[in-house]
This record gives structure tokens, C-alpha cells and sequence, in this order.
């Protein structure tokens, strides 16, 4: 008895009880509902779609195991969409990131006016949709009424047929691409500058440094982190591009512009439907970007840092 | 993704302050180079706008290509206007945006209130889930989101081109970090008055949180309004198309006839609500980006 007396009760941290919980899930219920339904769920039912296939005659799913898989990795109609998939990453990503760096760096110079009217002339690409650059872009590639063809015969030069040709499309649509996400990239490389310490400069400056020798040894290392997560989201975004090719090419000539989205779509939305070989594309490409995303999330934390 | 290198707060669109005095003309190259960039950057808007007011015989007939027109006229837009039911998809694309911006900015408040403030069960685990879901890309959840939207007999209505959209990560994460912000003594003097949670929220967090909210509720609007794919398969009848459809098929459509002042009067009119809220609100949108690394 006094033993049992004389023993502390070991009083177990229970955490928050389950009336405050219940309150918190109710302000949290609505995003996670919608979450659950139209983005959780989806994923587990997009792997079983993606087992299945339509037999050939009448309406019936039937599971076909890792075969649309098989098809699809010995396919070579496939590879050729990873191939326009990997043009347009290394199309995008370097071009972009390095105009987006440099813009920044000028934008970063401390004018005494005119700031803001550089900025909304660099920036406004930001607010523009994937549908609307693709519409400006085809006027300018267009051979008659188009401008860029008049531009390139001003300086002698014959431009191409920009969209019929299969190689000259692949960067058109580049081009509209790296436009179109210009605006996002200087906003993000012009705040990795200016969080850079001013006091580095400063010291450069008395050791002799000049301005490219401080661009080279301070701004771009100081910047890693932010070119790092630049080169992420942007590889992702040239991966996921779809509008401009809808608009500017319809994944033509040819095949010539249809990346693995667009072939996602026409799989599954164009004409007549296969969602199974849909759906093992939607995931091979998607293991490929959270892949990406999961490096960018780790790379960011450990690798690239200076402080 | 990750946030982590650009702060909230971190205000990019501010002038530095260690100007050191120069002479007048020293920044004349960095001005030339700018307004250089600047321009080249914004021509293909500058040339849409120019071209929207150019006639179409003026377009087809002339030699060479110019941007700005001889005689001014109204014409492609009545025609963008007439020709498609413009009115009607730009009608649609503000109710889409605006259900789906009101119920993102409103769910995320909630949501992000209750991770910023409330002790509960599985508080890291639901967090991390939320997070969790900013990678997933959208090509793994259109299908199946397509296929139980048609189920239900969503295609071609508001609750199609909205409900998969009405909760966003993002606007949870933002508003528990800002919330967070927040000094909680605060709160706890709202507690000894007796105000409840609910209350509090409404009547002193969201007030305080003034910029915050509007710098998401911008960036949502953005991004719904400039949605493609979805809306592009969730509608095939003409009279529920989004204007970024709208624009597609009344491109389609002219192109043959090579009347491009009327596809870029289309384009402009597209455009015009995004361009208005960028002059508007540059510097909420631009913290909002640096602060998201999210676009599209």
C-alpha cells in the first residue's frame, strides 16, 4: 500500500484534447475537404486508371496490370514526346534564368527615378496567361501580316517559316514560353539580390573590386539559393507547358511540338479516348516533377547556402 | 515550394536608400539599357493593342508590317465582340474567378488561422499534408478530376469550372505565416475579455491582415482568371467558355480570314482586367510572387 502511495503517477502529456481539436477542424474542413476530393484522391485514382484499358470491343474496363506502362517505355512515339519535353527544358531554363539574372541586376542599380516605369514595362509578363502569349506570339510569327520576319529582313536575315517547320517551331514556342514566365523570373532573381548584404559590396569596392568582378565573385554565389530554386520551378514549368503549344501549334508539325502534356491531353481529351495511356503518361510525368520538387525542397535547405 | 529565401515582408518594389551622389548623366547608360529591355519585353502587348485599332484593309494591303495605324478605328472590337459572344465568356470568366478567388481567400483565412493559433490532434501530420500537396502537378489530377466532374453533370456549369479550385495550399500557408506574425499577447487580452475565436478573428486578425489578403486575393484572381486546360476541357458548349477559351476558337476561326485586328481586339479585352489589377496593385502582386515561387 505505501508503496503504491509513494510512487509518482507518471502522468503521460496527452497533447491537446479532443474538444479543441474539433473546433480546429472545422475551420479547417472546407480546404481539406476540396483537397481530399480533387487532389489526394485523384492521385490514387489516377495510378488505377492508368492500370486499366477500354477492351476493344464494348465499353468495359479491364485491367491490364503495368501494360500500358510496357507499351508506352517500348514505344517509340513516346520517347518522342520526352524528347520535345527535354527541347523545351533546355530551351527555357538557361535562356530564361540567365536574361532574368541579368535584367535583375540592372533593375538592382539605385536610379533615382523611372524605377517603377522600368518595372512595369519588365514585370508585366506576369499577368499574362499561357493563352494570351501564345495569341500575341502567332501574330508576330505570322509570315505575312508578323513582325519578326519584317525585324529579321531589316538586318538581312531570311527568317524561317517559324511554325511549319519543325525545328523553328520548337523554338517559337520556346521563345513564347520564356516570355511568358520572364516577369516572374526577374521578380524572383531581383529579391535574392537585394537580400544580398550591402556591406559585401562595400568592402569589394575598397579592395578594388570593379563591377563585373563584384557581379562575379558576390552577386552570383550570394545568389545561389535563388538560381538553385529558380532552375526548379523552372525546369517544372517548361515541363507543364501546354497553352502556347495549343495555341501556337497544336502540338505540330507533325508531332513536332507535342511534349508528353500535350500528349496527355490528346490521349485523353481528343477524338477518341484512352484514358488508361493517358493516365501512365500523367504519372510517369508527374513522378518526374515531384521528383524535381522533393530535390528542390532538400537542395534548398542543404546544399546551396553561403550564411 | 519553398519560401525560404524571400521574406514577406521583404519589399522589392522600394527604392534603396545608399544612393551616393552622382553626377547627373552617370546613369544615362543604365536608363538607355533599361528602357531598351523594358520595351522590347512589353512589345508584343504595345504591338496587340496598336493592331486591335488597325483596319483590316489597312492590314492586309500594306507592304510592309507596322505597328502603329494609319487611320484609327473601333471596328475589331465590335466585330471581337459581335462576331464570338465575348460578352457572355467574359461574363463567365468573372464568375469563375470570382467564386473561386472569394472561396480560396475565405478557406485559407480559416484554415490558416487554425494552424497559426489553434493547439489540436495531428496538427504537424495535417500540415504536412497541405504542404505535401503544392507538389502534386496537375497532370496527375485532371483526369480523374474530369472524369467525377462529368459523373456528377458538371460539365459545362459554374460548379465544374470552379469546385476542384474553391481550397488552395498556398493561400493556407500564406495566411498561417502571416498570422503567425501576429503577437499573441494579443490574443490572450482578447481571451480575458472574453472574446471568442471566431470574433477574434474576424474582428482584429483579419484586419490586421489587411495586406496580406490582398496580395492572395490578387494572386488568386490571376490565376484563375488566366486558367486554361481545365476550363479549356471541363466546357465544350460555346456559351460556358472562359474568355482564355473564347480567345482559342475565335482565333481558330479568324485566322483563315487573317483578321488579326479583330483576334487582337479579343486578345486585349482578355487582357484588359489582368493589365488593370497589375498597375492597380504591382507591388502587393510582386511580394506576393517573390513570396510564392507559384505561378500557373
Amino acid at each position: 500500500m505505501a508503496a503504491r502511495v509513494e510512487r509518482i503517477p507518471k502522468k503521460r502529456f496527452s497533447g491537446p484534447g479532443w474538444r479543441p481539436t474539433a473546433k480546429a477542424y472545422v475551420y479547417l474542413f472546407p480546404t481539406f475537404f476540396i483537397l481530399a476530393v480533387f487532389v489526394y484522391f485523384p492521385i490514387i485514382e489516377s495510378f488505377r486508371l492508368s492500370l486499366n484499358r477500354v477492351a476493344p470491343f464494348g465499353n468495359q474496363e479491364i485491367s491490364v496490370g503495368f501494360d500500358n506502362y510496357r507499351r508506352l517505355l517500348t514505344s517509340p512515339d513516346f520517347w518522342d514526346t520526352v524528347k520535345v519535353s527535354v527541347y523545351f527544358m533546355i530551351g527555357t531554363v538557361p535562356v530564361g534564368i540567365g536574361l532574368a539574372v541579368a535584367i535583375a541586376i540592372l533593375l538592382a542599380y539605385p536610379l533615382k527615378r523611372l524605377n517603377w516605369f522600368y518595372r512595369t514595362l519588365i514585370f508585366v509578363p506576369v499577368v499574362i496567361s499561357s493563352a494570351i502569349a501564345g495569341t500575341l506570339f502567332k501574330l508576330l510569327y505570322n509570315p505575312v501580316v508578323g513582325f519578326f520576319n519584317h525585324w529579321l529582313s531589316i538586318i538581312g536575315i531570311d527568317g524561317p517559316n517559324w511554325l511549319n517547320e519543325q525545328n523553328w517551331a520548337v523554338v517559337a514556342v520556346t521563345i513564347a514560353v520564356v516570355w511568358r514566365q520572364l516577369g516572374f523570373n526577374v521578380i524572383i532573381a531581383l529579391a535574392g539580390i537585394q537580400a544580398i548584404d550591402e556591406q559585401l559590396y562595400e568592402a569589394a569596392k575598397v579592395d578594388g573590386a570593379g563591377v563585373f568582378r563584384r557581379i562575379w565573385h558576390i552577386t552570383l554565389p550570394m545568389l545561389s539559393p535563388t538560381l538553385f530554386f529558380l532552375a526548379v520551378v523552372n525546369v517544372i514549368i517548361s515541363l507543364q507547358a501546354f497553352g502556347e503549344i495549343n495555341i501556337l501549334t497544336d502540338g505540330g508539325p507533325g508531332r513536332g511540338t507535342t511534349n508528353l502534356v500535350y500528349q496527355v491531353f490528346v490521349d485523353g481529351f481528343v477524338g477518341t479516348r484512352f484514358v488508361g495511356r493517358a493516365s501512365a503518361q500523367a504519372f510517369l510525368l508527374a513522378i518526374m516533377i515531384i521528383g524535381i520538387s522533393i530535390i528542390n525542397f532538400r537542395g534548398l535547405r542543404s546544399r546551396v547556402h553561403y550564411q | 515550394m519553398t519560401t525560404e529565401p524571400f521574406l514577406l515582408d521583404e519589399d522589392i518594389t522600394a527604392q534603396p536608400e545608399h544612393v551616393a551622389p552622382r553626377s547627373r548623366w552617370a546613369d544615362l547608360p543604365v536608363h538607355l539599357t533599361l528602357l531598351i529591355i523594358g520595351l522590347a519585353i512589353a512589345t508584343p502587348i504595345i504591338i496587340s493593342f496598336f493592331i486591335s485599332f488597325t483596319p483590316l484593309r489597312e492590314l492586309v494591303s500594306r507592304a510592309n508590317p507596322s505597328i502603329l495605324p494609319d487611320t484609327w478605328t473601333f471596328d475589331n472590337y465590335e466585330k471581337a465582340w459581335n462576331a464570338t459572344p465575348f460578352g457572355r465568356f467574359v461574363l463567365n470568366s468573372f464568375i469563375q474567378t470570382g467564386i473561386i478567388t472569394a472561396a480560396q481567400v475565405l478557406f485559407s483565412i480559416l484554415a490558416g488561422y487554425a494552424f497559426a493559433m489553434f493547439e489540436f490532434k495531428f496538427k504537424n501530420a495535417l500540415f504536412a499534408i497541405l504542404i505535401g500537396s503544392l507538389i502534386v502537378p496537375f497532370e496527375l489530377t485532371f483526369i480523374p478530376n474530369f472524369l467525377l466532374i462529368s459523373d456528377l453533370g458538371w460539365a459545362n456549369t459554374y460548379a465544374g469550372l470552379t469546385v476542384p479550385f474553391l481550397a488552395s495550399a498556398f493561400g493556407v500557408f500564406m495566411m498561417r505565416q502571416f498570422f503567425l506574425s501576429i503577437p499573441r499577447d494579443l490574443y490572450d487580452a482578447a481571451k480575458i475579455d472574453g472574446a471568442s475565436d471566431w470574433k477574434y478573428l474576424w474582428a482584429v486578425m483579419t484586419p490586421l491582415s489587411k495586406g496580406a489578403i490582398s496580395a492572395f486575393t490578387i494572386f488568386a484572381f490571376l490565376s484563375a482568371w488566366n486558367q486554361y486546360l481545365w476550363p479549356l476541357i471541363i466546357t465544350n458548349e460555346e456559351n460556358m467558355r472562359t474568355a482564355q477559351i473564347g480567345i482559342r476558337f475565335f482565333l481558330v476561326n479568324q485566322e483563315r480570314a487573317t483578321d488579326w485586328g479583330a483576334i487582337m481586339a479579343g486578345a486585349v479585352i482578355v487582357m484588359i482586367p489582368t493589365l488593370l489589377v497589375f498597375i492597380v496593385a504591382q507591388k502587393q502582386l510582386v511580394k506576393g510572387i517573390a513570396a510564392s515561387g507559384l505561378k500557373g
